[in-house]
């Protein structure tokens, strides 16, 4: 723009590191400003054996930025610690999709506010919703028939009781927070009873899958605690039964028992394909 | 260069995910970059790194250039950090700002305080540790926890040598060339 230029020497200088801090920054500030002179030291800078290999590193950059990037829920994992493959393999799971995510939590949305409107029957159904939404998403997360990434895990060796136990531990640290939130406007007792229940039914379904397809089991876990729900609702009216000690060490026995059975029969768990 | 697009032109089309823009970019600014980023760190494979990133980054977001000012300082803007931050993860030492073996010829320093008069006298008398702070925090204008990462020394110290080196200079050019 000024018209003048930085001479041949004090070029090669400045790209052969050969000049002084002075020279060095009067040629930088320049270089700022005058495209012909950054174009010069370009060509001087490729034209220069031993230096950086500018193909590879464009190669590079745009490997860089053609790889999609990952999933909110698997940034989150890694930065929870899991390593990226592992994170990706968790995270891949339908059952970490925003729809999936969205129909969940409209369900417990309507739940939530039908008790916490004071409907008689809306602690009720918050009661039959609340626990088996665990063990159902739990069930999605590594259900064969829902699982997208289900040929390369047949493929690859990688152990599957760690598999399902990541998946079941990621998708519980999304829900039950969500739940736990959700039934802060239930009033009562109710809004923390669902808890131990839904630990017990996520250990059942896990047992269960040694022997049969995690979503069949998990449909079935839930159609029994409807079932056992809707008796109770036309009985006595109140939930009391299910908000008593005893009732709730029950499930707390039920969780235990089916997490050792779960433990103990892991080998069955050995291959995805048997539930098909 | 009268029929190529400017810079400008450039970024716009890079915003539009023009690839052949972007990499005209690329080719027109990772060399100097290079150059001026291998002056303030010794290591090949981390300057290489922190052009990658300094590429990616304007990718993602080509629209963080305002607007005012040269294109090229915005890059460098850029390329400088992400030095720094490459550098903070790896944690070593790689920064260098002296060429401890080549030092310039007799005549270039003749020529030099033609050229510069006493600033670059002043400059030159200098302790290697006050110099580099001078560069980092006065001509590249990072800030002074910035220019500790790199220099990998307390953010104190940056502001001590920056302290005294200032002092050195005024004095140095309020008694004339010695």
């Amino acid at each position: 723009m000024t018209g003048w230029h930085l001479d041949d020497d004090t070029l090669r200088r400045y790209v052969e590191r050969t000049d002084s801090l002075a020279e060095g920054a009067s040629a930088e500030q320049h270089l700022l400003s005058c495209e012909p002179c950054r174009a010069r030291v370009t060509a001087a800078v490729t034209a220069a054996a031993g230096g950086i290999d500018f193909a590879a590193v464009w190669d590079r950059t745009r490997d860089a930025i053609e790889v999609p990037r990952p999933s909110v829920f698997e940034r989150l994992l890694r930065g929870a610690g899991l390593p990226a493959q592992e994170a990706r393999l968790v995270a891949v799971a339908s059952a970490f999709r925003g729809v999936w995510l969205v129909g969940v939590a409209a369900v417990l949305v309507f739940a939530a506010f039908a008790a916490a409107l004071g409907h008689a029957r809306g602690v009720w159904l918050f009661l039959a919703v609340a626990p088996v939404v665990p063990c159902l998403v739990v069930a999605s997360s590594y259900d064969p028939r829902m699982d997208p990434a289900l040929e390369p895990e047949l493929v690859t060796p990688y152990p599957v009781l760690r598999l399902i136990l990541l998946r079941t531990i990621a998708v519980l640290a999304l829900a039950l927070p969500a739940v736990l939130l959700f039934g802060l406007v239930v009033p009562g007792e109710t809004a923390f009873a669902w808890l131990l229940p839904a630990v017990g039914f996520v250990a059942v379904v896990l047992a269960a899958s040694t022997w049969v397809s995690p979503l069949r089991s998990a449909i079935a876990v839930s159609s029994v605690w409807l079932a056992v729900i809707w008796l109770l609702a036309a009985r006595t009216g109140s939930p009391d039964a299910v908000l008593q000690a005893p009732a709730q060490a029950g499930f707390l026995a039920l969780a235990a028992a089916s997490f050792s059975i779960f433990l103990l029969r892991r080998r069955q768990l050995r291959q995805l394909r048997p539930w098909r | 260069m009268d029929s190529r697009p400017n810079d400008e032109t450039l970024l716009l089309a890079v915003a539009e995910r023009d690839m052949g823009a972007f990499r005209t970019l690329y080719e027109r600014h990772a060399g100097w970059l290079a150059i001026r980023l291998a002056r303030r760190c010794n290591d090949r494979d981390l300057v290489a790194d922190a052009i990658q990133d300094t590429f990616v980054a304007v990718w993602q977001k080509p629209r963080g250039f305002r607007g005012d000012g040269d294109i090229a300082a915005w890059l460098w803007g850029i390329a400088i950090r992400r030095l720094v931050s490459r550098l903070r993860t790896r944690g070593v030492a790689a920064a260098v700002f002296e060429n401890a073996g080549v030092a310039p010829a007799a005549e270039d320093q003749v020529l030099l305080s033609v050229e510069y008069g006493d600033i670059g006298q002043a400059l030159a008398r200098l302790s290697p540790e006050m110099r580099a702070v001078i560069q980092v925090v006065v001509l590249d204008g990072l800030s002074a926890k910035e220019a500790a990462q790199l220099l990998h020394v307390p953010v104190s110290s940056v502001k001590t040598r920056l302290y005294r080196a200032k002092a050195h200079l005024r004095a140095a050019l309020a008694e004339g060339p010695s």
